[in-house]
Formats: C-alpha cells, sequence, structure tokens
C-alpha cells in the first residue's frame, strides 16, 4: 500500500518534467505576471539568468506604467509544435495580453532547443512597433546574440531596444486617464453632504421650540442670553424664548457648555488607525492581471 | 365593490398581452441579427484592408528584387501581373455571393503564390538576403500574410455565429420574413502556400 502511494507521488512529482521533454503549451506554462504584477518575463527552464531577469521585467514595468504597453516575456527551451507564432497568438487569446481599448500589448517568445523566436504586436502597437522595425531589432540585437548562444543579452537587449521605439512615439499612452471613478466616491459625496445638511437642520430645529401657550410648533425663538452663578456657584445659562406668533415668553437655565472639562472623550482614535495602514504599502506583492487585448498576427520571427 | 371581467374581455386581454411578447421577441431577434450582420461586413473589411496591405507591398519588393536579380524579370512580371488582377476585384460585404468570393480567393490566392515564387528566387541571390532592406521587407510580407490568416479565421468565426442565429428556429422565421440570408465562410486554398520563414 504504502509503496503504491509512493509510487503514485513519484509519478506525480515527475510529471512537469514531462512538459519539459515535450515542450510548453500555453496551458502548462506558468504566467508570471498574474502572481506577480512586477513581473512579465517566464522563464521556467532558467534559460535566462536571475539578473537578465530581473532586469527586463524592470523595463517592462516602467513601459506599462509609462505608456500602458503590456507585455509577456516567454524564454523556454522548447514549445510544444516548435512554432513560437502560433504559442503567442494562442497565450495572446488565451490571457488577453494589453488593454482591450488601446490593444497594446506585445508577446515576445524564444525557444531555444526549437532556435526559434517571435515577436507579437497588438492591433494598437502597430503604429510604435511595425514588423519591419521588429525585423530589424531581431536583426541587429537579438538574433547576433542568440546566435553565440547569450540567452541574457538576446532578450534584453530586443527588450530595450522594443521599448525605445515605444517610447519614442507620441500617440501611445496619451489615452491614460480614462479609468472612470465608478459611482463609489459620488455616493459617498452624496452620503455627507446628505448627513450634514440632516445634522444642520436639526440644529436649526431644536432651537425653535413649541409655543406651550398657542400650540404652535418652532415658533420660539431665542431672544436674548445671560449669564449667571447659581446657588452651588456653578456658572449657569439662561435663554429668553419669545413665542413668534403670540408673543408668549419664558425661560430655560442649562449649564454654561463652555466650562464643562474636556479631560475625556477628547482624544481621538485617529492616529492608531493611520499607523496601521501604512502596515500595508511596504510588505508583500500582489498579483497582477491582463487587460483583454487582442493581436492580429503583426510582429516578427525567424529561426537561428 | 368586486368587478368582474367578462369571458371577452379576458380573452382580448390575454391576447394582447401574447401580442406583445411576440412583437418584443421579434424586435429583439431582429436586432440581434442585424448586430451580426454588421459583425460580419466589419470582419470582410478588416480582410479587404489586409489584402490591400499586401498589395501595396508589392511594388518596393519588386523594385528591391530587380535592384539585385534582374534576370528574373518573367518572375518579376508574374508577380506584377497578378497583383493587377487581384487589385481589380473588390466586393462589398452586401453582395457577397459564393462566386464572388470564391473568385476574390482565386486572384489574391494567386498573388500569392506569385510573391511565394519571387521569395523562393530570391534564395539564390546571397547579396539580396543580407539587405537589411529587403528583410525588412519580409518582414512585412510574412506579417501581412499572418494578418491575412488571422483576419480570416476570424471572418469564419463571425459568419458562424450568423449562420447559427439564421437557422436556428424560432429565429430562422424572423430571419426569413427580413431577408437575412446565410452566408459563405472562407474556404482553405487548395493550393495554399504561405511566405517562406526567414532562416539565417
Amino acid at each position: 500500500m504504502i509503496l503504491q502511494r509512493r509510487l503514485f507521488t513519484l509519478l506525480f512529482a515527475l510529471l512537469p518534467l514531462l512538459c519539459i521533454a515535450e515542450g510548453w503549451t500555453p496551458e502548462t506554462l506558468p504566467m508570471v505576471h498574474l502572481q506577480d504584477a512586477r513581473r512579465y518575463v517566464c522563464n521556467p527552464d532558467g534559460v535566462m539568468s536571475q539578473a537578465a531577469v530581473d532586469s527586463t521585467d524592470a523595463v517592462l514595468a516602467r513601459l506599462e506604467r509609462d505608456k500602458g504597453v503590456q507585455t509577456v516575456v516567454v524564454a523556454v527551451k522548447r514549445i510544444e509544435g516548435g512554432d513560437p507564432y502560433q504559442f503567442g497568438m494562442e497565450l495572446g487569446r488565451k490571457y488577453g495580453v494589453g488593454d482591450a481599448e488601446e490593444r497594446t500589448g506585445l508577446i515576445i517568445v524564444l525557444s531555444t532547443e526549437d532556435r526559434a523566436y517571435q515577436f507579437l504586436t497588438g492591433n494598437g502597437l502597430e503604429g510604435a512597433l511595425p514588423d519591419a522595425v521588429c525585423r530589424r531589432i531581431q536583426n541587429r540585437v537579438m538574433v547576433p546574440a542568440l546566435k553565440r548562444g547569450d540567452w541574457d543579452e538576446a532578450v534584453f537587449a530586443s527588450v530595450k531596444a522594443a521599448d525605445g521605439y515605444i517610447r519614442r512615439d507620441g500617440q501611445l499612452g496619451t489615452g491614460e486617464g480614462d479609468e472612470t471613478d465608478g459611482p463609489a466616491p459620488y455616493l459617498l459625496l452624496g452620503l455627507v453632504i446628505a448627513g450634514f445638511s440632516v445634522f444642520i437642520f436639526s440644529i436649526l430645529r431644536a432651537s425653535l421650540r413649541d409655543c406651550p401657550r398657542c400650540g404652535s410648533k418652532h415658533c420660539m425663538r431665542s431672544h436674548g442670553m445671560t449669564f449667571f452663578r447659581a446657588a452651588d456657584g456653578r456658572r449657569r445659562r439662561r435663554i429668553t424664548w419669545r413665542c413668534a406668533r403670540c408673543g408668549y415668553e419664558e425661560t430655560t437655565d442649562s449649564d454654561d457648555p463652555g466650562s464643562s472639562h474636556r479631560s475625556h472623550g477628547g482624544r481621538w482614535m485617529g492616529p492608531v488607525i493611520f499607523g496601521s495602514g501604512r502596515g500595508f504599502g511596504g510588505g508583500g506583492s500582489f498579483g497582477g492581471s491582463f487587460g483583454g487585448g487582442s493581436f492580429g498576427g503583426g510582429g516578427s520571427g525567424g529561426r537561428f | 365593490m368586486s368587478k368582474k371581467i367578462s369571458k371577452g374581455t379576458t380573452v382580448l386581454l390575454v391576447a394582447g398581452v401574447v401580442v406583445l411578447f411576440l412583437i418584443g421577441g421579434t424586435l429583439t431577434t431582429y436586432n440581434g441579427l442585424v448586430a451580426k450582420d454588421e459583425a460580419v461586413s466589419t470582419a470582410w473589411g478588416d480582410i479587404q484592408s489586409q489584402y490591400q496591405r499586401r498589395s501595396d507591398l508589392v511594388p518596393n519588393l519588386v523594385s528591391t528584387v530587380k535592384g539585385y536579380a534582374k534576370h528574373e524579370s518573367s518572375t518579376l512580371e508574374s508577380v506584377v501581373a497578378a497583383r493587377a488582377r487581384a487589385t481589380q476585384i473588390t466586393v462589398d460585404a452586401d453582395d457577397l455571393t459564393p462566386e464572388k468570393m470564391r473568385s476574390i480567393q482565386a486572384a489574391q490566392g494567386e498573388l500569392s503564390q506569385a510573391i511565394g515564387r519571387l521569395l523562393a528566387v530570391t534564395e539564390n541571390y546571397p547579396e539580396l538576403k543580407a539587405n537589411e532592406n529587403f528583410s525588412e521587407l519580409q518582414a512585412q510580407l510574412e506579417g501581412t500574410e499572418n494578418r491575412i490568416n488571422e483576419s480570416r479565421q476570424k471572418f469564419n468565426a463571425v459568419v458562424q455565429n450568423y449562420n447559427v442565429s439564421v437557422r436556428r428556429f424560432p429565429a430562422s422565421i424572423v430571419a426569413g420574413l427580413f431577408g437575412f440570408e446565410k452566408k459563405e465562410k472562407f474556404e482553405a486554398e487548395p493550393a495554399a502556400q504561405t511566405a517562406p520563414k526567414v532562416e539565417f
């Protein structure tokens, strides 16, 4: 029994190796961007060094922030079918890389053992990065490095070059700020205004009393205010009320609110909340998402 | 105070409600068909623009190759002729009969083959292959071929969606009433050739 279970676990553990032997598909490829929004390079076979992956991720993060171009880089040993174009298109369809409206997604696929590469540009990116420019980057920067077997340089340098071309395009990234805030801020504002008006109204009404003689409601207005010291030494306030309808007058006495002690109830819980709030910002990373963009088949590729 | 509704009034009311539902259903179905028809038109327009893009690349291709491969005049001329034939046929999405679609496909297919033959010939000219402009032009051609394929697939998917809606019951009644007909998809070309990939 135990032996059978051990064999099963061993088999399960070995399954991922099958993927490496046969090649990755868009279904089996682990998509790093979904786990960590700052990562764009899928490097499951360790084809690239971690330093190169980090540098490339940094460039692509800045690019997404500044120009709204969402990129996925896949650097693997083998792809199932050996065709990086099909792989890239399926990946683009599966995840919807790039903004749905602008369609500025970029997919770069490198398969070192298939010796093939492909750039795929989203429909909205074809102005900044036309097919000819993709080919130029590949000819001048990527292929010489690929022939040397320098995968790090091939990927990083071509990403930097593409980044340069995209940044030169004045049109991209100017559509930012289209994000609508949604109803929440307006609801909050409405609530605040409503609450404030209710508050003000209640204060106004409280200062209007009903006349006990003629029975009209809220017709007593404060006519005068004096202060005096009561028999026990406390400061008291006397307000004279006068009815607007019938002229009836009466007085009310109360403690002077100005003299009450403020020892308790004055401290606010504010700083405590803000203090704990700061803790959230720093630690941990959050998963990213894709914008739902589409690809028309543009870009360039080849074999080396 | 109870008011009894007569049987005649009840029948009338029920009939009225039924008619309302029918009208509403017809409206919804009609609008749905219109939307899908428009999607087909858009997809067709997309294919046309990709075909045009390829046609626009041909003069540049011909002049670049001519500079290096002067003796390949027959291959060059066949490309120019195929392009002329292909650009003559333009069809609106509205009158996309099967015959017209087939003639467009045939003409564009011939252009594909002529370009393919020319690119195959350029393999014999290493100086031309090494020329960066030519490499970038090839990238544009390959990219356009890919775009044509993708837009054809998209067109077929949209046509399928439309056809299913038109043929389904009870929408088929509405379709018949307002003249929505089944549309043709792109068939795979018998001698389809993809542009050869660049190899270093």
